[in-house]
Formats: structure tokens, C-alpha cells, sequence
């Protein structure tokens, strides 16, 4: 079928092709995104493991490290309360300083001879010295502080006498020459008495070797003192090569890497490396590791070309779900585009009627506004005009009676224009309510105030039942003008001793206002157009009126909320029901209008 | 005992020569350091060091008149105890040559041991009423820390000096120094192991002199 369609309409034929390369493209796109993914996560985990051999290789050497720390610290705590000590520092003795220690530290000193391979090895201290309480060391007078070269012994120096315990790395060289490291601890000796620190004391140890985790991982690691590294079997080269990699990096700690990459040999080399002696005076030393990643790099290799098979087929996968997806898809798109063709044609037809009739509405409305503006005045005009000529004398009687019933014509035509002006602004839209509350009680009296003024009042029967506080919601001056416009009809289009009955009450959260008259009732055949403007229900021309006061008056009460409807209207009854918003809660006015 | 007799005899002659001549006093006061102290009148104080500095605690001072006087042939045994585990007195001043006693009246073990430059010494561990009493000769001017190996807070000071006359202020700082030879002098005042004051004195044979420190 779609097919066919394609046949029927190229342009949907190429709608498929183009719907099928999207999707191509984001299967493809998808499926490298994948393939990256999953080996960049693969190299990440192979060397968050490494990262974790090197942390535990250290943690394993801080625990041996903290054991060492401790017997240290107790040892200085036990120097410092040595009395002898105390004397050869305070008494300027200082020739006896050493003696006075050895027996103390004679332990720490011996334990080489019984060479063993556990904690006690660490224990082992290969020289001590003192420090003044200006950071200078003090030389030993004889050699059982263990000996040291004069530049070696220069490195135990600091500016200032230590606060606290404090790591620091020595390099020298061993009995054979090659160059090694020794680990130094300098603990401060505190005065018994005051606290104040006095002297120091400087032990050095062969550093904890630590123990290799990553088995087999080709792993090495040493300590870099001194711009010295010494890892095992490597050559000056790579050793130098490392160096400066860690020394870059310690010296731009903004532009650290993660992980740093050297090589070695030609063979691509994982670097990690932290600082040992944190918190120390003593030149920064660090433990630096480094792992070959030629087994790593095998290992990604693998996995690419698996990630590889794997990504292909998915691809190839892809490229057919995509292929039947867009068949189905492009089905009801060509449905669509025949319907749609059909469719446009019919909505731009109405569309454009739409328009003609709305601009029709609009310049109506804006013609009848503009005409009630311009009719007004000529109106004003000629009223003060006859009302000038009824002010003149010598016309014949007759005349002032012309003149009157034109001054009278004026004010019909007046209120038509303000009736027409009232009714194009609500067409417009302009119309703005200020609601609030209007007595309708007190709206009816007016009117029949108004009415006794009138000569015909004497024929009329007025029958009222309008309880009093009877509230509804609404500007008081078109609600004054629907209350009035249908009582005057009552009064026009009634008989001679005719009655008009005008009742109110209150319906639920609505008020309820029924105006009847007697007289000839409204013929059948006209009551539906009774409310459409200019019409006159069968009136005759001795009735005055427009025929815009109903229209007006339902439009007034539908814009209030309401609504104005003819109830009734036979042979001698007619009678019109407004509905208005009631302004206050039912429930205080039910038992005043029944 | 006859000859220790005969020994106390001779020094005292010795510290007041030519009795009956040319004797000059000098009495004065001189300024302690303020101590947080209450100024309790106590005559109890001990040796503390500061900053490398020793002294007493509440201060107190020694005056001594530095001259050439002739050497004593023999002088009197003093004896600095260790009661309550610390020295008594704790600051003791002595003229070159005079042999000092340590006796431990404590109930334990003390040893006694100074790496002073002025006197070397250690005494080893005694017990408790040992006798005879170790004791020490002292036979260089200087200052002498006293120090217990087996208690490390315990000090004591010597004050060994060149001159016969000397004395330790009070704790008001006021001092006196009678049957002194009349001629031109230094009168110094030892305040702790760092701080010592000098004034020049002229003294006249019966006169009574006033210097204050500083």
C-alpha cells in the first residue's frame, strides 16, 4: 500500500527515505556513543583497580609506619623525662648528651643483630642524632649514634627546632655505592616542667618497604627524596623521566591530571605517586609507583574488537527495526497528506469568511459609534434652536404647539442615539460594568414616581410586590434603564384602566423581577423577534418608541449576568420576567420576600 | 669530731678577720621580680627553670662582694638534703673549696648528679640515711644545678662563690652584710642563672652602707 502511495505522491516517497536516514543516523549514533561508553568505563575501571593496589600498598605501609611513629614518640616522651638529658641540654653539657641517651636508645639501635622479618625489622634504627633547640644538629661524640657522612648528616638540619613529630627522607648512598634512602623521624623533647620544646631527636630507619599488591601486575615502587628515585630495575633514564613527570605535576597542581603517563622502555607506563611525610619541614618525599600497561592495553584491545562484534550488530539490527518502523510510520503520513490536501482548500475558503465577517462586525460596530457621536450634536443644536423660537413671541398659537411637539421629537431622537451608542459600545466589546450593589425596590419607586407625574397614571392600576432589601449586583445605571424600559413598555402598550402588576422576589442566589401589564397581548407569530433590534411588536404608530429599548434592555441584563425572557403574552396579559444576580446571601432576605 | 670542731673554729675566724677593725656593713634591698604570687612572707620557695633560665620561685636574690680576700684554710660542711623529694634548701650559696653533704632523708632512692661546668659530679644511688653523708667539694666558682637521675623534677642550685661575704635577701629582697673590710669593692646580686647585677662600692671602716638593686 505504501507503495502505492510513494506511486501516487513522490513527495511521500522521499518523506519515507528521509524518516529511514534519520534513523540510521541515530542508530549509528547511538551505537558508537555505546561502543565509547562502554570502553572508556572498561579503561576507567582497569585503572581505578590499579589506583586501588597503589592505595592499599600504601595503607599496608602507613600501618607499619604508624607502629613505627608511636614507639618513636614514646621514646622521646621517655628522653624527656630522663633527667640526664634534661642536665646536658640545660646545664651546657653537651658532651654528655649522647652518653646520657645511648642507654635509652640502646634498644632501638641493637635490634639489627637479631634480624628479623616483622615489625621489630621496622623497629630498627639506623643512627639517631639530637637537634638543638635551634634545629642545628649536634654532632655525637662517638659512633654508636650510627654513622653518617658530614652532607648527609647536613640533611637532619632544621631552621628551626620541630613542634611536632615530622617525617623526612634521606639520601645517600649504601655500602656499595648505589644510592638509597633512609627514612628519618624527628621527634621534639619537651621540657617536663614548662613544655617548651628543648631539643629534638632525629632516628633514622631503613624506610618500610611496601608490600607489593597487585601480584604479577609488573608493579614497582620507591621512594623520590631529593630529586633521587630508586626504583628497582630500572635505569637512570626512566628514573630521571619519572622524576620530572612528578615534579611537574607537585609543581603545577592546577593543571593535575587524574593520572599521569610515562614510559618506560617504550612500554606505556600508569604513574601514581603521594607525598609521604605530610605536614613536615623536611623537603617533600614521595612514593611513586608506576604499572606497566601492556597487559591493560592487550586486555582494552580484546574488548574493543568485542565491543566492536557486539556495536555491528546492533547496528545491523537497528538499520532493519528502522527500516519497518518508517514503513509503518509514512502509512498514515500519506493518509494524512491526501486528507490534508482536501482540507486546506475547505479551511482557507472559511477562513476567509471569517475574516470578511469580522471586519464586517468591526466596521459596523465602529459606524454606529461613529454615528450616534455625530447625530448627537445636530440633535443639541436643533433643540436649542426651537427652544429659542418657543422663547420668541408673536407666532400663532398653533405654532408653539409645532415648535413643542419638535422639542419633543428631539428628545425621542436623543434617546435613540444614546440607546444606539449604549448598544454599538456593547457590540464593541467597550462596555464596562461597575458593579455594585443596587436596591431594586428603590429602582421601582422611582419609576413610579416618575409615572404620577404622567397624566395616564389616573387610568392605571398599579399592583406592587417588591419586598424591601432586595439587593442585586449591577451598575445602577443600566440596571435603573432595563427597570425602566420595561415598565414603560407596561405603561404604553396598555388599555384604558389597564393594570400593571410589578412583583419581585428572591430565587435561590438570583433575584426574580415579572412585569405585566393588560392590553393587547403581542401576536404569536412575532414573539420570537420581539428582542431584535428596530422591531416593533405590532405596535402602532400612536405608541411611541424605537424599537430598540427590549433589544437593549436584554442585552444590558444578559451583560449583568441575567437574563430577560417574555413569559406570557395572550389576549389581554402580558407579562416579562428579569433575572438579576442577587447582591447578598439568600438566606438573610428569604423571609422578607415572602 | 675534735678536728671537725677544730675546722668551724678556724672558719669562722677566717670569714671575720681581724676582728675589731675596719669593719663595714652594707644592707640594702634589692628588686625582686613580681611573682603571681600573693606576697605571702614565706620562707619556703624552690628552683624552676624557664626558657632555659633558672631561678627561685617565689625570687629571691644572693649579694656578694667581689674582691680579692685572702683564702680561708678550712671551711664549714654544708649539707643540702633531699626532703619530700626535692632539695633543702633548694638554692644554697658557699664559698670556693667548701664541701657540701646530701643527705637523703626521703624514704627512697636518690641520685644525685650535676653536668654543671662549674662541678661534675654524680653521686650514685644511695638509700635512705646513708652514712656517711656523700658529699661533694666544690672548687670552682659558678653556678651548680643539682639534679636527681631517678627524679627528674628535683632541682637544686650552688651558688659557689669567690668571697666569703654573702647572703641570701629574704623575700622582701632585703639583705645585710656585716664584718666587711673596708677598700673599694663590686657588690653583686645573683637574680637567677642568666641575670646578675653589679654596683662598685666604697666601703668605710664603721660605717653602715645603703645600695639598692638595681
Amino acid at each position: 500500500m505504501s507503495f502505492a502511495a510513494a506511486t501516487r505522491a513522490p513527495g511521500i516517497g522521499r518523506f519515507r527515505v528521509r524518516l529511514l536516514l534519520a534513523m540510521m543516523v541515530v542508530v549509528s549514533a547511538l551505537t558508537s556513543l555505546g561502543i565509547y561508553v562502554a570502553q572508556h568505563r572498561a579503561a576507567k575501571d582497569a585503572e581505578a583497580d590499579l589506583q586501588r593496589d597503589f592505595d592499599l600498598e600504601l595503607a599496608s605501609l602507613h600501618r607499619l609506619q604508624d607502629l613505627r611513629n608511636a614507639a618513636v614518640a614514646d621514646r622521646s616522651k621517655s628522653l624527656a623525662q630522663n633527667a640526664r638529658i634534661h642536665a646536658a641540654l640545660e646545664d651546657n653539657a653537651l658532651d654528655l648528651l649522647y652518653p646520657s641517651a645511648r642507654e635509652e636508645l640502646r634498644d632501638l639501635m641493637e635490634s639489627s643483630n637479631a634480624g628479623r622479618k616483622d615489625a621489630g625489622e621496622a623497629l630498627h634504627a639506623r643512627f639517631y642524632r639530637f637537634l638543638d633547640s635551634h634545629g642545628a644538629v649536634l654532632e655525637p661524640p662517638t659512633m654508636d649514634a650510627g654513622q653518617l657522612l658530614p652532607n648527609e648528616q647536613a640533611q637532619l638540619a632544621q631552621d628551626g627546632v620541630p613542634q611536632f613529630m615530622q617525617a623526612g627522607y634521606l639520601a645517600r648512598r649504601d655500602a656499595t655505592g648505589r644510592p638509597a634512602v633512609d627514612e628519618m623521624i624527628a621527634v621534639p623533647i619537651r621540657s617536663t616542667e614548662t613544655n617548651e620544646v628543648i631539643a629534638a631527636l632525629v632516628l633514622g630507619f631503613k624506610p618500610v618497604e611496601a608490600v607489593p599488591h597487585g601480584e604479577g601486575t609488573g608493579m614497582r615502587s620507591g621512594i623520590l627524596a631529593n630529586g633521587q628515585l630508586q626504583l628497582p630495575t630500572t635505569d637512570s633514564a626512566a628514573e630521571k623521566q619519572i622524576v620530572a613527570e612528578v615534579e611537574r605535576d607537585v609543581a603545577h597542581p592546577s593543571e593535575r591530571k587524574r593520572r599521569l603517563r610515562t614510559t618506560i622502555d617504550g612500554v606505556p607506563h600508569l604513574l601514581f605517586f603521594k607525598r609521604l611525610n605530610q605536614h613536615s619541614d623536611y623537603p617533600p618525599a614521595y612514593e611513586v609507583c608506576v604499572y606497566p600497561l601492556t597487559k591493560l592495553l592487550a586486555r582494552q584491545q580484546q574488548l574493543r574488537w568485542r565491543v566492536l562484534e557486539a556495536g555491528t550488530l546492533l547496528m545491523l539490527g537497528g538499520f532493519l527495526v528502522s527500516e519497518f518502523l518508517s514503513r509503518r510510520l509514512s502509512r498514515p503520513v500519506e493518509e494524512l497528506a491526501v486528507v490534508s490536501q482536501k482540507n486546506l482548500v475547505q479551511r482557507q475558503q472559511i477562513e476567509a469568511k471569517l475574516e470578511m465577517t469580522a471586519e464586517e462586525l468591526q466596521r459596523s460596530t465602529r459606524f454606529s459609534a461613529d454615528a450616534s457621536h455625530q447625530l448627537k450634536s445636530p440633535i443639541t443644536v436643533l433643540r436649542a434652536g426651537l427652544d429659542s423660537l418657543l422663547a420668541r413671541d408673536g407666532f400663532p398659537p398653533e405654532v408653539y404647539e409645532e415648535i413643542s411637539s419638535l422639542i419633543h421629537q428631539t428628545y425621542r431622537l436623543t434617546g435613540v442615539v444614546e440607546d444606539l451608542l449604549l448598544l454599538s459600545r456593547m457590540d464593541a466589546g467597550k462596555l464596562r460594568l461597575n458593579l455594585r450593589t443596587v436596591d431594586l425596590k428603590h429602582l421601582v419607586e422611582e419609576w413610579i414616581d416618575d409615572l404620577q407625574a404622567l397624566p395616564e397614571a389616573a387610568d392605571l392600576h398599579l399592583e406592587k410586590d417588591v419586598p424591601p432589601d432586595l439587593q442585586i449586583v449591577g451598575e445602577t445605571r443600566f440596571t435603573a434603564l432595563v427597570v425602566q424600559n420595561l415598565l414603560d413598555n407596561a405603561r404604553k402598550y396598555n388599555r384604558r384602566d389597564g393594570t400593571i402588576r410589578i412583583s419581585a422576589r428572591e430565587e435561590g442566589n438570583q433575584v426574580e423581577l415579572r412585569v405585566a401589564n393588560t392590553g393587547r397581548g403581542i401576536p404569536l407569530a412575532e414573539q420570537p423577534y420581539i428582542f431584535e433590534r428596530f422591531h416593533r411588536a405590532g405596535a402602532g404608530d400612536d405608541v411611541p418608541g424605537h424599537g430598540l429599548g427590549l433589544n437593549l434592555a436584554r442585552e444590558l441584563v444578559r451583560l449583568h449576568g441575567g437574563e430577560l425572557r417574555l413569559i406570557r403574552s395572550d389576549e389581554n396579559w402580558t407579562e416579562f420576567c428579569a433575572r438579576f444576580r442577587a447582591a447578598q446571601p439568600a438566606a438573610k432576605t428569604v423571609g422578607a420576600a415572602q | 669530731m675534735i678536728r671537725a670542731l677544730n675546722s668551724i673554729l678556724l672558719a669562722a675566724m677566717a670569714v671575720t678577720p681581724a676582728t675589731g677593725r675596719a669593719q663595714a656593713t652594707l644592707e640594702g634591698r634589692v628588686e625582686l621580680p613580681k611573682t603571681h604570687f600573693a606576697p605571702v612572707a614565706t620562707e619556703r620557695y624552690e628552683i624552676v627553670s624557664k626558657a632555659g633560665v633558672l631561678a627561685t620561685d617565689p625570687p629571691r636574690a644572693v649579694v656578694y662582694l667581689e674582691g680579692d680576700f685572702p683564702k680561708p684554710k678550712t671551711l664549714a660542711t654544708k649539707t643540702v638534703g633531699q626532703k619530700d623529694f626535692a632539695f633543702r634548701p633548694p638554692l644554697l650559696a658557699i664559698e670556693v673549696g667548701t664541701k657540701v653533704e646530701f643527705p637523703n632523708y626521703d624514704d627512697t632512692y636518690h641520685n644525685i648528679f650535676s653536668y654543671s661546668p662549674a662541678k661534675r659530679f654524680d653521686l650514685g644511688r644511695y638509700p635512705p640515711n646513708e652514712t656517711p653523708a656523700p658529699s661533694v667539694l666544690f672548687d670552682k666558682a659558678g653556678l651548680v644545678t643539682l639534679r636527681c637521675d631517678i627524679h627528674e623534677h628535683m632541682r637544686g642550685l650552688i651558688l659557689v662563690l669567690d668571697t666569703p661575704y654573702f647572703a641570701i635577701t629574704d623575700s622582701d629582697g632585703r639583705y645585710r652584710l656585716t664584718n666587711l673590710p673596708a677598700g673599694h669593692f663590686t657588690i653583686k646580686a645573683w637574680l637567677n642563672s642568666k641575670n646578675t647585677g653589679e654596683r662598685p662600692v666604697d666601703l668605710k671602716s664603721g660605717g653602715v652602707q645603703h645600695v639598692d638593686f638595681p
